[in-house]
C-alpha cells in the first residue's frame, strides 16, 4: 500500500525532483500535498466527462448513504403485524368517529380514550402520551387483519372509543374495501380519518414482517461494500504482486505462474464459488470476501504481467536499466507509477466482480444472512415470495436498484478513468 | 539484484534432448492447445477430488457424522455406506482412491447420486446440460451479433447523440449484474406490468407436450427459454458493444481502410470485409471468456427463472448436499469451458490467417 | 463542363485553397495552388514535412480528413476529351473516379493491405468494385503487373500480406495502383521506411512501369535526389503555397527561390563536400497565423521590407519556370559569386 501512495505521489507531481534528497520534513509534508494536488487535477479532468462525474458523485453519495447515514437512522427490527408488505409511503393514521373530526393531533387526544392493537406499530407510537390519555388495548389474533382489528373498528364506529391508531393499509383493506356489507355501511357512515399522517411514513413501505424497508436499505450496503472492497483489494494485490514478479523475473517462475493463472482462468469462477460456499457454509460475510479475492486475481494478473512486460521495453526503463539502477528501483520508481491508473481502474472492476459474486451467492442462499444486507433483502424477497406479489415490489425492487446503481456508478467511474488516463491500456477482461 | 537478471534465463544442463523434443512438439500449436486442455481438465479433476475428500470438514466426514447421529450404526458401517455411494473402496489408500477417480472419469463414470441412489450422475447431467447449452448459446449468439452491429454503428457515428446514449446504456447493461436484470424482468415486466405469467414459464418446456420436432413443442421450448436468453443478452450486450466500438475505431485508423476507400471499393465491402472482419477478430477470443462466465452465472439465472438446466441441477444438488452430483456438475462445467476454449483456439486460425502460419505450417 | 483543356493535359488544379478547422483555429494547409499535369509526365512536389504537399495530393482524390474544407479552387480532370471537376463529383462518381482514373500509393505500404484477405482477393475487390466481373481476366492482368514489379507473381498473388516483406508490399501496391489503368498515379513518399537497396529497386520498377504503361505521376517526397531522378517537373511547396515551379533542370540547377536553394544546399551531392552543407535556419511557419508578405521572409537571407509587406506573385521569368520571389536577381548573383 505504501508503495502505491509513493507511486501516486510521483505521478501526481511531475515537477518534484526525485534525485535530490530534500529536508525530511518537507519531504513528508509534500506527500499529502501532492496527493491533494493530484486529486484536484483529477477532479478537474473528470469534470469534462459527464458520465464519469455522475459515477463519481454517485459513489460519494453511496459512501454517505451506507457509511454515515446508518449512524443517524436506526435499523427497524420491530415486526408489526398490521404493516406486513405495506406499500410505499404507508403510515399510521388517526381514525375517529365522524362526530369527533376535530381530533387531529396527540395533543387533541388528551383525556380521550384511544384504541391501539398490540403487535402493531400503534403501541410504540402512543407510548409517550400514555400519561395524558386512556389507552384501550385490542388483541391481534392469528388471522391477518382479524377480528381484533375489526372489533376495534366496530368499537370506534359505536363511539366506545374516541379514536383509533390504524395503519393506512388496514384503512384501505378494512374500511374502504370492506366485503361485509353490514360492516361496510357501519364504517362508511361513522369512521373518518382525521389525521392521515399521524405516524412517520414508511418511505419504501414495509417488508413481510412489517419492518421499514427504507432503514434496511440504509443499513444494507455497508457489509456488502466492505466485503467487495476486501475481495477487490486482495485480488488486486495478489495480481499486482504475481504479475510483476512473473514479468520481471521471467524464466521458469514466469512460466509456472502463467500456467497457474491460465488454469484458474479455465475454471468457471462462479460455480467454483457456489460449490465451495456449499461445502464450507460461511458464517461471516467478510471471509467470503477473502475467498472471492483469492479466486479473483487471475485475469488482472495476466493483464499486469503483459503491462509490466511492455513497460520494461520502453525507453525510460531501458535508460534506468542501463544506468544500473536496481530492480526495486525500476519496479517502484519507473514501472509502477506508470501503471497506477491502470491498476486503479482494474481494482474498481474487481470490486464490481466481487459485488456480483457475493450477492449472487446470497441470492442463492449460500452466503451468510446474519447481516441484513441488500443481498439478504433480495434473498428474503425471493424466498418469501414478495417478488411475485404486486404489492411487494418495494421489498425486492429497493435492493435491486440499490445494487444496480452502485454497480453502474462503479462502471461509469472506472470508464471515465479509462478515458482520462490511457484508453489503450484496457484489460481484456 | 543486478539489473541484468531481468533477462535471466534458466540454464538447461543434461536433459537438453528430451526438453528439446518436448519443446518441438509443443511448438505445434494444435498439440500445445490440446495438451493445455487435457492438463487443465486433469488439474480440475484433482482439485474436485481434493475439495470433496481432503478439505477440512469435507463432505464425506460430514455425511458419516450425519448417518452416525441419525441411525446409530457403527462408524465402519457408516463409512462403508458413504463409500458405496461415492463409488470408492473404503479400504484403499488415498492414492488408490485418486487413481480410481481418474480412471472412472476416463470412462465418464461420475458415480451415483447420494440423495437419490441408483441415479447415475452422468445421466442426470446429460438430461439437464443441453437446456443450458441451448439457452446460453442462443443468448451469446444474439448478443454477439447485436453487439458487433451496434458497436460498429457507435464507432461510425462516434461522439454523436446515438453514440453517447448507447455507451451510457452499455454501462448499465454491463454494470448491473445479470441476476439483477433477471429479477427486474420478473418484477417489472412480469408482475407489475403483467406482460406474461412468470409461473407458466417455469421449466424448460410445457410438460403437457410430448417432446419432438413439432411446432407446439419447439415454440414452448423457445417460450420457456426466452427470459433466460433475454437476460444473457442484456447482461453481455454492453460489453460486446463497447469492445466492438473501440476495436472498430482502431481499425478505422488503419492504413488499409484508408487505402480501401482510395481504391474506390464499395462501402458495403469496406464495412464488412475490411472494417468489420478485422474489428471483430479480437472479440472472438473474448467470446470464449464469455462462454465460461455466462455458463457459470447460469446457476443464479436458472434458479431465478426456475429454468431446469445444469445450473438448476447444481443448485438442487447443493441444497440437498448431494456431493457426487455437485462434483460431477462442476467438473462438466469446467470441461465445457475448457472445450469451448479449445474449439475457439483451433478455429481462430480460420478467421485470422496470421495465426494460421504459426500453427499448422 | 465549360472548361476546355489542351488535349495533353490530364489534370489541372486552379487556385486550390484548403483549411483544416481545428480547435485552435483554421490551419491554412494550401493557399491558391495551381498547376497542370500533362499526360505521361512525372511531377514532383518537394518541401519540408507539414508544408502541405500531402494535403494537395489528398485533395486530388478527395480523401481529405473530415475537418478539411476546400475554400476555393477547382480540380479538372480530363480523359478522352471529357473534363470533370473532381471537387463536384457525386459520391458515386467519386468512388468510380478513385483508382480507375487516379490511384494513390500511400506512405508506408506496411499496413496498406487488409491482413485477413489474400492479395488475390484485394486485387479482385478493387477490380470488381469498378465493374470488372471476369476473375480470370483480373488474374491475368494482376499477374502481368506483378511480373512487371519484379515479383514472383503466382506466389505473391496467393499470399497473405503478413507473409510478405515491406519492399514486396510496396511493389504490390504499385502494381495494384495501375491495375485499372489510371491516368494519374500519386506516390506519397513511396520509398521512405525502406532500406536503400529496396528504394533503388522501387525506383527502377517505377521507371519501367511508367515507360510501359504511360501514366502520369505526381510524386511527393522530401528526398530531392529521388525527385531529380524521377521527375520531369518539380514544384516546391512552402507553407501551403507553390513557391517555385519548373522543369527538373531549371529547379535543380537554376533555382529562383531562396527556399528551393536552401533545400538543395541542405542535401549532400557529389559536387559539394560535406562542410558546404547548410540547413535552412528557423522552422516552418505557423499555418494558423502565417507571417504577412512572403511567408518565407523570417527564414530568408535576402528578405527586406518589401518581403515583409507584400507576397510575391508566382511569375514567369524564363520559359516555363515560375517562382514567387522579389529577389530572384540577388539569388542568381549570390549563386554566381559562390561558384
Amino acid at each position: 500500500m505504501a508503495c502505491w501512495i509513493r507511486a501516486f505521489v510521483f505521478q501526481a507531481s511531475d515537477d518534484m525532483d526525485i534525485q535530490t534528497a530534500p529536508n525530511p520534513l518537507i519531504a513528508i509534508l509534500s506527500i499529502p500535498w501532492a496527493i491533494l494536488r493530484g486529486a484536484f487535477r483529477f477532479v478537474g479532468r473528470l469534470r469534462a466527462n459527464t458520465s464519469g462525474m455522475i459515477g463519481f458523485i454517485g459513489l460519494v453519495a453511496y459512501f454517505i448513504f451506507t457509511f454515515i447515514l446508518p449512524r443517524f437512522i436506526e435499523f427497524d427490527n420491530e415486526p408489526n403485524l398490521d404493516e406486513i408488505v405495506g406499500p410505499i409511503g404507508s403510515r399510521i393514521q388517526l381514525a375517529v368517529h365522524q362526530d369527533n373530526a376535530q381530533l387531529v393531533t396527540f395533543e387533541d387526544l388528551a383525556g380521550k380514550t384511544v384504541g391501539v392493537v398490540d403487535q402493531t406499530g400503534g403501541p410504540d407510537l402512543i407510548a409517550p402520551y400514555a400519561d395524558t390519555l386512556t389507552i384501550e388495548k385490542y388483541r391481534w389474533t392469528s388471522r391477518r387483519a382479524g377480528p381484533g382489528l375489526e372489533a376495534s373498528l366496530i368499537d370506534l364506529a359505536n363511539k366506545e372509543i374516541d379514536a383509533l391508531l390504524v395503519f393506512s393499509k388496514t384503512v384501505t383493506e378494512l374500511i374502504h374495501n370492506q366485503e361485509n356489507p353490514e360492516l361496510r355501511a357501519l364504517f362508511d357512515d361513522n369512521i373518518v380519518i382525521s389525521n392521515p399522517a399521524l405516524g412517520p411514513p414508511h418511505l419504501l413501505g414495509t417488508d413481510t414482517q412489517g419492518r421499514d424497508i427504507a432503514t434496511h436499505v440504509v443499513h444494507g450496503g455497508r457489509v456488502l461494500i466492505l466485503t467487495a472492497l476486501i475481495g477487490g483489494v486482495i485480488s488486486t494485490v495478489i495480481a499486482l504482486f504475481l504479475g510483476s514478479i512473473a514479468a520481471l523475473t521471467g524464466g521458469v517462475l514466469d512460466s509456472a505462474l502463467t500456467a497457474l493463472t491460465n488454469l484458474i482462468l479455465a475454471i468457471p469462477r462462479f460455480p467454483l464459488l457456489v460449490v465451495m460456499a456449499g461445502l464450507i457454509r460461511f458464517d461471516n460475510t467478510l471471509y467470503l470476501g477473502v475467498l472471492i479475492g483469492l479466486l479473483g486475481w487471475p485475469p488482472l494478473m495476466r493483464a499486469i504481467r503483459s503491462q509490466v512486460l511492455s513497460l520494461r521495453e520502453r525507453d525510460f526503463v531501458e535508460v534506468a536499466r542501463s544506468l544500473g539502477l536496481s530492480t526495486n528501483h525500476i519496479m517502484f520508481r519507473e514501472i509502477l507509477p506508470n501503471m497506477i491508473s491502470y491498476v486503479m481502474i482494474n481494482f474498481i472492476f474487481s470490486i464490481t466482480f466481487a459485488m456480483y459474486e457475493q450477492i449472487g451467492l446470497v441470492v442463492l442462499g449460500l452466503a451468510p444472512i446474519n447481516d441484513y444486507t441488500w443481498g439478504v433483502m433480495l434473498y428474503f424477497g425471493r424466498s418469501r415470495g414478495t417478488l411475485y406479489n404486486p404489492d411487494g415490489a418495494s421489498m425486492a425492487l429497493s435492493p435491486v436498484l440499490a445494487i444496480a446503481f452502485f454497480q453502474v456508478c462503479l462502471v461509469l467511474f472506472a470508464r471515465a478513468l479509462e478515458e482520462i488516463f490511457d484508453p489503450r491500456l484496457r484489460a481484456a477482461v | 539484484m543486478e539489473s541484468r537478471s531481468l533477462n535471466a534465463r534458466p540454464v538447461t544442463p543434461g536433459y537438453n534432448k528430451i526438453i528439446d523434443a518436448i519443446r518441438k512438439a509443443l511448438k505445434n500449436y494444435t498439440v500445445r492447445v490440446f495438451v493445455q486442455a487435457i492438463l487443465t481438465i486433469w488439474a480440475v479433476a484433482t482439485l474436485t477430488f481434493l475439495l470433496v475428500r481432503e478439505m477440512p470438514g469435507n463432505p464425506i466426514d460430514v455425511l458419516i457424522e450425519q448417518i452416525l447421529t441419525q441411525e446409530g450404526i457403527s462408524y465402519q458401517e457408516a463409512y462403508d455406506r458413504v463409500a458405496a455411494s461415492f463409488n470408492f473402496d473404503p479400504n484403499a489408500s488415498v492414492l488408490d482412491l485418486y487413481l480410481d477417480w481418474l480412471t472412472d472419469l476416463l470412462r465418464f463414470d461420475l458415480g451415483t447420486s447420494i440423495t437419490s441412489p441408483g441415479t447415475e450422475v452422468i445421466d442426470e447431467i446429460a438430461r439437464f446440460l443441453p437446456w443450458t447449452v441451448f439457452a446460453v448459446g442462443m443468448g451469446l449468439l444474439i448478443s454477439f451479433v447485436l453487439g458487433i452491429i451496434l458497436g460498429m454503428t457507435m464507432a461510425y457515428y462516434r461522439n454523436s447523440f446515438l453514440d453517447h446514449s448507447l455507451s451510457l446504456l452499455s454501462s448499465f447493461m454491463t454494470g448491473v449484474p445479470n441476476y439483477i436484470w433477471g429479477l427486474l424482468i420478473i418484477i417489472v415486466l412480469g408482475i407489475q406490468l403483467n406482460l406474461f405469467n412468470v409461473g407458466e414459464l417455469r421449466g424448460t418446456y410445457d410438460i403437457s407436450l410430448v417432446p419432438g420436432l413439432n411446432a407446439a413443442f419447439v415454440l414452448s421450448v423457445f417460450k420457456h427459454a426466452a427470459l433466460p436468453i433475454a437476460t444473457y443478452v442484456i447482461a453481455t450486450l454492453g460489453g460486446w458493444m463497447l469492445n466492438m466500438k473501440s476495436s472498430t475505431m482502431g481499425v478505422l485508423n488503419e492504413d488499409y481502410v484508408n487505402v480501401a476507400e482510395a481504391r474506390g471499393l464499395k462501402d458495403n465491402r469496406i464495412i464488412t470485409s475490411y472494417v468489420g472482419r478485422n474489428a471483430a477478430l479480437p472479440l472472438f477470443t473474448q467470446l470464449t471468456i464469455a462462454v465460461g462466465f455466462v455458463l457459470g452465472s447460469g446457476v443464479v439465472i436458472e434458479e431465478i427463472f426456475v429454468y431446469w438446466g445444469i445450473g438448476h441441477y447444481l443448485f438442487q444438488a447443493i441444497t440437498v448436499r448431494d456431493y457426487t452430483s455437485m462434483q460431477g456438475v462442476f467438473l462438466i462445467l469446467t470441461m465445457a469451458v475448457v472445450f469451448s476454449n479449445l474449439f475457439a483456439d483451433l478455429t481462430y486460425g480460420l478467421l485470422d490467417p496470421r495465426v494460421r502460419v504459426s500453427g499448422e505450417r | 463542363m465549360s472548361q476546355i483543356l489542351p488535349p495533353d493535359v490530364v489534370l489541372k488544379v486552379d487556385d486550390l485553397s484548403i483549411v483544416y478547422r481545428t480547435d485552435r483555429g483554421d490551419v491554412k494547409a494550401t493557399v491558391d495552388v495551381s498547376f497542370e499535369l500533362k499526360s505521361g509526365e512525372a511531377m514532383a512536389l518537394i518541401g519540408e514535412s507539414g508544408s502541405g504537399k500531402t494535403t494537395i495530393s489528398l485533395a486530388l482524390i478527395r480523401k481529405l480528413p473530415k475537418n478539411a474544407v476546400v475554400t476555393s479552387g477547382e480540380i479538372f480532370y480530363q480523359r478522352n476529351d471529357s473534363v470533370q471537376d473532381v471537387l463536384k463529383l457525386s459520391n458515386r462518381q467519386l468512388r468510380e473516379f478513385r483508382w480507375n482514373e487516379c490511384a494513390m500509393v500511400f506512405q508506408g505500404a506496411q499496413n496498406a493491405f487488409n491482413p485477413v484477405l489474400k492479395i488475390r482477393k484485394q486485387f479482385e475487390d478493387t477490380a470488381q468494385s469498378h465493374g470488372w466481373t471476369d476473375k480470370a481476366a483480373i488474374r491475368e492482368r494482376a499477374l502481368s503487373l506483378l511480373q512487371l514489379v519484379r515479383l514472383d507473381p503466382e506466389r505473391v498473388y496467393e499470399a497473405y500480406p503478413h507473409e510478405l516483406s515491406g519492399g514486396m508490399k510496396q511493389r504490390i501496391l504499385l502494381a495494384l495502383s495501375v491495375l485499372l489503368s489510371p491516368q494519374v498515379v500519386i506516390l506519397d513518399e513511396p520509398t521512405t521506411a525502406l532500406d536503400i537497396l529496396t528504394q533503388r529497386a522501387i525506383i527502377d520498377v517505377l521507371n519501367d512501369m511508367q515507360r510501359q504503361l504511360n501514366f502520369s505521376i505526381i510524386f511527393i517526397s522530401h528526398d530531392l535526389s529521388l525527385a531529380a531522378e524521377m521527375a520531369d517537373h518539380v514544384a516546391t511547396v512552402y507553407a501551403g503555397q507553390i513557391v517555385e515551379l519548373g522543369g527538373v533542370n531549371d529547379i535543380f540547377y537554376h533555382s529562383l527561390h531562396p527556399y528551393t536553394q536552401g533545400l538543395l544546399t541542405s542535401v549532400p551531392t557529389l559536387e559539394h563536400t560535406q562542410d558546404l552543407l547548410q540547413s535552412i535556419p528557423g522552422s516552418p511557419p505557423n499555418l494558423i497565423a502565417p507571417p504577412d508578405g512572403c511567408k518565407f521572409h523570417p527564414r530568408c537571407a535576402f528578405a527586406d521590407d518589401a518581403c515583409k509587406k507584400d507576397s510575391p506573385p508566382l511569375t514567369v521569368d524564363v520559359g516555363a519556370h515560375l517562382a514567387a520571389c522579389w529577389h530572384k536577381d540577388r539569388l542568381i548573383e549570390s549563386r554566381k559569386a559562390s561558384v
